[in-house]
């Protein structure tokens, strides 16, 4: 398609190149046209120039012979007038005008020159016919000075009587002092003087080369230059006869020239020459290289300007082409926008649909349910039954509306990690005291392993992580069938930075497993695999959505591995910070311990165990058998004694007896490692001194264990009377604009047995506390949004008032609004801690219980 | 980016308008145009010419020319060129209107024939040029040569030899070694009047008195006892004649046996006649000047192997060395000019050139150039120091000029004895004055 186009265009392109072409060949038959008749017209001008040129030497020798004639006729009348003309002839002077003077008396064949010798006509040829101004003229000859010269006799008359004949002798020599001095045409033209008759050549060019000044007779310069063209001869010939001037092309040495044979005094002489064309029409050429110039200059300004125009539109082009390309991206950008927008919201119709069910079905158990318990009120076991079920259906309803709050904070950004210190162990301890349960009841088998973590105190933010975990681990549980097999890995990666560990974690089943077109919509929010099979599993479709948002928050990456009925693998890749206060050896030297025998036959296990005991300063010596530890056992003095008890099993014990006697030393505490049968293990305790430590094997895990054992040693303190008795007898001063939450505040903490006054908004509570006796109240709940005055303000004024216990009175906000900055929101207001709603009456006992303990030291 | 480039051709564009501008802004300064012309330094120069032909090359002219150009311009002075060659044997011989032109005062530098130098020299025509720079860089027999009255009248940019020119391919056709003796010069033209060469020589008016003088002369410069031999003729108790008779006996012998055309010589002008038969090989045997085997308007391209070899003689083959030369009117309107002009024509660098170019003998004894292969005889014996002048300033009767008049009249019809009479006669008017 694009090269058909593409020839298209070059069709298209074809007209508009011949066109140019064709302007341009008219263009430049105009200027060769002119250029021409410019040539042609400088040309016909320049041969009438030479033409003036030749008419001008013509007169000026006429002239010069004219002059001559005139002299001499002058110079006849005055020896006319003498008395002894010889004498006359014999005193004149040789002249550079006169060669020779000569008289020869009438009736004489002799006469007398001026050199002094006796002169004849003998060699004087003046059967030509010449003459100048009527007096006859002779051929051309070498005179006695070896130059060419001519003589021309005049009759010497007395009172009408002819009494002797003048003869004068001039040297061409003398007509070449009048001729150009510096030639023709920038001495380009060669010019000779030709005798008529004898057709030789009398006057040669002057300051010109040998070769040019070397032309003997006609006939040489026509071998010179190489006049062969008989028709050319021949019409100079005819014009010798006649006396007549012609003009001829012909080419001397390679070099158009235009030749000329030009009649002097009626063609006795001629002047003969040529000259080359290109000098003759110096000044067309001149004309003619100026238009190209011209030309040339127009064509180039004019390509040039074609170049930059092109220039010009090739970036336009390229521009548009980006803006194009620009504009497709956008286009393609906004149709996959319109694309996701569509499906977002056909996603949220659906979410919404889903939401409106799985809303509508707790919902509906617990109206359901309420309706029944007022029927059934007078039954204590249906309403034991009927109240179970509500609180299931409101926990789930809880739960629900919890994964739509945090889907809708995260997309809008508001999460916030809380980072602190946290151990390992706790988030494998919590999220194992979850799951397992689950796993157990649909009898499947949820392992977990800890391998290459080099530290297990990290920072982060726990209870996310907490969250992921249990996310991935109760997906897992859900979507495998009972009996299946669920995997937790925590696999410690090569550190890329000594602060950093990195952590792997993989949760595997062998569930039911998505399809690929799933997989790439997963980590979508409002989401959820639909079949048969998992319709019946309940879930938001957030959990996933929440689990990408939250492991990349915390600069992490997870991916999914799954094949439908195969099962399925969440991979997530974690670098968390190692947290300062890790290395913490001063334990172990306040414990007295410096070495611990491990007896751990599986060899992960044994190097985990290396691991992370690497930084306490603990000399770890490991057996893979009770022998090898009997051995070890032997040769030093240990103060811990690790058995794993998932090997050893019921001989666990024994094995921890037969240690101790070796070591020799019946109180060296011991711990079982187990990870399956923990409560059997704990028959083995019986040893006196041990305990059950759960695997995966961490140090805190240890460290809290050891703890434990030397806390059981020691007596324990008796509890405080009524420390644990929760609100007994306690009085809550309560802001709650909401009657039902009221109302249900009251109820439950009457049962807890303390009392409660309510009032409607925050200012009451203000008036209320402010009129109220010292200790009248032990604690203030604070509902936040409230008509008249929020809680956050009501706390404020309460810390401002000029009481003593103003400043002490435990605030504790308690609201719907229970995310973190909400908290923050409200300790900021003044406010000692925050419960969210709905209300959890242990959470609010415990948080009372720190309280008091805070404020009673 | 583009802003920048828009700039740049903008900033093109404009500088090619001012350029243009400025090309056309050459107008007129004024109403009155003066024009100054400086005034030509000239010398004249007669010299004689040869008939043009157009696609020949003159060697000898170029390298003439280059040394002029040479002097022009470090003189700026312009060397004007008046020219004069005889149209036939009745017209006024090149030497006749030298010395016309000489004794006239006509022009400034001459190229002078030997006799005509002698003749100018003796009349006093002609400047003293020993005082020149180049004068101390000649060879002694060149200085010898050019001495009138102990004064320097002449320089030659060559030393002309001349020899025989013969086509060895006919020579080897017929099995003969290229003569050495009179007698083996007869016998070869015996040989090919024999085989149909009627004319075994070709000769013009000019030349055939190299004969002579080789002949005459060859004991003379070669016996060891020149100055005495030369000093006995001037005083008159030797003869001329006896010195040339051989040669004219020999010339007499050859024109009798038909293998020279004494009609046609007498009326040939050099080359010009016997030139075209020569290279149509169809004369064996010509004679010229060194410069004719080097320039094409002469023999210098030949479709044969051609050899220059010198004339026969009892001493074996003997060039002849008439050494011409340039020589300045005593009288000339420009003389300073001209002497300086012939200074640097004659310097060693421009006769280096002279010499490279036209490949001869150079007068200055400091020029050596190889010459072409064809002038390998001759110019070894010129190397060995065996030769004959065919001039000598120091010889009573001027000889270049007398014997070829004199050559003439044997052409004519004379006989030897009537030729050598002549001689006499000039050697009696010689002891006369």
């Amino acid at each position: 398609m694009k090269k058909t186009t593409g020839k298209k265009e070059k069709r298209k392109g074809r007209p508009l190149l011949f066109s140019i072409l064709l302007v341009f060949c008219i263009l430049g038959s105009i200027v060769y046209a002119v250029s021409r008749k410019i040539e042609a017209e400088m040309s016909s001008s320049a041969i009438q120039n030479l033409s003036e040129s030749l008419d001008l030497i013509q007169c000026t020798i006429e002239a010069i012979l004219g002059s001559q004639a005139d002299f001499q006729i002058l110079v006849a009348q005055e020896i006319a007038r003498m008395e002894d003309p010889e004498s006359y002839i014999l005193g004149y002077e040789k002249s550079q005008a006169v060669a020779r003077m000569s008289l020869i008396p009438a009736g004489e064949t002799e006469g007398v020159s001026n050199t002094g010798e006796a002169f004849t006509e003998e060699g004087l040829d003046f059967s030509a016919g010449g003459t100048v101004r009527g007096l006859p003229v002779s051929q051309s000859y070498l005179n006695y000075m070896g130059t060419w010269s001519y003589t021309i006799k005049c009759p010497v008359e007395r009172d009408g009587r002819e009494i002797g004949t003048l003869y004068a002798e001039y040297i061409y020599d003398a007509i070449d002092e009048s001729l150009p001095r510096d030639g023709f045409y920038n001495k380009q033209a060669s010019l000779y003087v030709m005798d008529a008759r004898s057709e030789r050549f009398v006057l040669k060019p002057k300051g010109m080369g040998m070769r040019t000044a070397g032309h003997l007779n006609l006939d040489d310069f026509y071998r010179a230059n190489d006049i062969r063209d008989g028709e050319i001869r021949a019409e100079v010939a005819a014009c010798l006869d006649k006396g007549s001037n012609i003009l001829f092309y012909h080419d001397v040495r390679n070099v158009r020239a235009l030749n000329y044979m030009w009649a002097i005094n009626g063609g006795t002489i001629f002047l003969v020459g040529y000259v080359p064309v290109q000098a003759i029409q110096q000044e067309g050429r001149t004309v003619n290289e100026n238009i190209v110039i011209l030309v040339a200059s127009m064509l180039a300004a004019f390509f040039l300007c074609v170049l930059l125009y092109y220039l010009s539109w090739r970036q336009q082009d390229k521009i548009h082409r980006e803006r194009e390309e620009e504009r497709k991206l956008y286009n393609q950008q906004l149709s996959e926008a319109l694309q996701a927008a569509r499906i977002a919201s056909e996603s949220k119709t659906t979410f919404l649909s889903n939401m409106s069910h799985d809303i509508r079905t707790p919902m509906n158990a617990v109206l359901g349910f309420t309706t029944l318990l007022n029927r059934d009120a007078e039954n204590p076991a249906k309403v034991r039954e009927y109240t179970k079920k509500i609180m299931a259906s409101g926990q789930h309803l809880l739960s629900l509306i919890n994964d739509i709050l945090d889907v809708s904070k995260i997309e809008s950004g508001k999460v916030v990690l809380n980072l602190e210190e946290f151990d390992l162990s706790g988030v494998t301890s919590s999220v194992c005291a979850i799951i397992q349960p689950m796993a157990k009841d649909k009898g499947q088998d949820f392992q977990m392993y800890v391998t290459g973590i080099r530290h297990e105190c990290l920072v982060g933010d726990e209870t996310r992580i907490n969250q992921v975990l249990i996310n991935l681990l109760s997906n897992a549980v859900k979507y495998t069938p009972e009996g299946g097999h669920i995997r937790l890995r925590m696999i410690g990666r090569e550190q890329r930075s000594p602060q950093y560990e990195r952590i792997r974690i993989e949760v595997e089943d062998d569930g039911y497993g998505m399809t690929p077109e799933y997989l790439t919509t997963i980590f979508d929010a409002f989401t959820r695999a639909e079949n048969s099979t998992t319709n019946k599993v309940q879930g938001t479709g957030l959990g996933m959505a929440i689990t990408k948002s939250i492991v990349e928050l915390m600069g992490g990456t997870i991916e999914v591995f799954s094949q439908v009925d195969r099962g399925s693998l969440f991979r997530v890749e974690l670098e968390l910070r190692i947290a300062e206060s890790e290395a913490d050896r001063q334990f172990w030297v306040e414990k007295g311990i410096a070495r611990v025998l491990a007896l751990e036959p599986d060899r992960e296990e044994q190097e985990s165990i290396q691991t992370l005991m690497k930084n306490t300063g603990v000399d770890l010596a490991v057996a893979s058998g009770p022998e090898a530890a009997g051995e070890l056992a032997r040769e030093g003095n240990f103060q811990l004694i690790l058995l794993d008890w998932d090997t050893l099993g019921m001989d666990a014990a024994g094995t921890a007896l037969a240690l101790r006697e070796t070591l020799g030393d019946s109180s060296v505490p011991v711990l079982f490692l187990a990870e399956h049968d923990e409560e059997e293990a704990e028959e083995a305790l019986s040893v006196g001194r041990a305990g059950v430590l759960k695997k995966p094997f961490f140090v805190s895990a240890l460290r809290e264990k050891l703890e434990e054992l030397w806390r059981d040693g020691e007596e324990a303190p008796p509890p405080e009377a009524g420390k644990d008795a929760g609100l007994e007898g306690m009085r809550f001063l309560a802001a709650e604009d909401n009657e039902i939450n009221a109302e249900i505040l009251e109820e439950l903490l009457s049962l807890e047995g303390a009392a409660c006054e309510i009032v409607e908004n925050g200012r009451l509570a203000v008036e209320r506390f402010r009129e109220s006796e010292k200790g009248r109240f032990d604690a203030i709940l604070m509902d936040v949004q409230m008509p008249v005055m929020s809680g956050h303000d009501a706390a404020r004024a309460i810390r401002a008032l000029p009481r003593e216990d103003a400043g002490k009175i435990p605030i504790i906000a308690m609201t719907a609004n229970a995310f973190a900055e909400d908290e923050k929101a409200a300790l900021d207001a003044g406010m000692d801690a925050h419960v969210p709603k709905p209300l959890d009456v242990e959470l609010l006992k415990s948080v009372i219980k720190q309280l008091s303990a805070r404020k009673e030291p | 980016m583009r802003t920048k480039r828009t700039k740049r051709a903008a900033a093109f564009l404009a500088g090619l308008m001012t350029l243009q501008l400025a090309a056309c802004g050459g107008g007129e300064t004024g109403k009155v145009i003066s024009i100054e012309k400086e005034e030509d330094r000239v010398v004249n120069f007669f010299s004689p010419m040869e008939k043009s032909d157009p696609d020949a090359e003159n060697v000898a002219r170029t390298a003439s020319e280059l040394t002029v150009t040479m002097a022009e311009e470090a003189l700026g002075v312009t060397m004007a060129y008046r020219t004069y060659t005889a149209e036939s044997y009745q017209d006024k011989t090149y030497d006749d209107v030298a010395l016309d032109r000489a004794r006239n005062n006509m022009d400034d530098i001459y190229l002078l024939n030997p006799d005509t130098v002698l003749a100018l020299g003796a009349e006093g025509k002609l400047m003293d040029l020993s005082g020149l720079d180049s004068v101390k860089n000649l060879r002694d027999v060149v200085k010898v040569a050019n001495t009138v009255d102990g004064k320097l009248v002449a320089i030659p940019q060559e030393v002309a030899a001349y020899g025989l020119f013969v086509n060895k391919d006919l020579f080897d056709q017929y099995d003969l070694a290229l003569p050495e003796t009179p007698e083996e010069f007869l016998e070869c033209c015996r040989v090919f009047q024999e085989n149909g060469i009627e004319t075994p020589v070709g000769a013009n008016r000019w030349w055939l008195e190299t004969f002579v003088f080789a002949m005459g002369y060859a004991d003379l410069y070669n016996g060891g006892n020149t100055e005495a031999e030369i000093a006995a003729l001037n005083s008159g108790e030797a003869r001329y004649s006896d010195y040339m008779r051989p040669g004219f006996a020999f010339l007499k012998e050859l024109m009798d046996r038909g293998y020279i055309d004494a009609e046609k010589a007498l009326v040939s002008e050099a080359i010009e006649a016997e030139g075209p038969d020569f290279l149509a090989g169809k004369t064996p045997i010509v004679m010229a000047y060194w410069g004719a085997a080097n320039t094409e308007t002469a023999y210098g391209k030949t479709d044969f192997e051609m050899q220059v070899i010198g004339f026969p003689t009892s001493r074996g083959p003997m060039p002849v060395v008439p050494i011409t030369g340039y020589g300045i009117g005593a009288a000339a309107a420009h003389r300073e000019d001209a002497a300086a002009m012939l200074d640097i024509m004659t310097s060693d660098e421009a006769l280096q050139i002279y010499s490279e170019t036209n490949r001869v003998i150079s007068p200055s004894k400091n020029v050596k150039v190889d010459c072409v292969p064809a002038l390998r005889p001759l110019n070894e014996r010129i190397e060995e120091g065996v030769y004959v002048l065919g001039s000598n300033a120091g010889m009573s009767v001027e000889q270049w000029g007398n014997t070829c008049l004199i050559v003439r009249q044997l052409l004519g019809g004379a006989t030897v004895d009537e030729c050598m009479a002549a001689f006499d006669e000039l050697q009696a008017a010689a002891l006369d004055s």
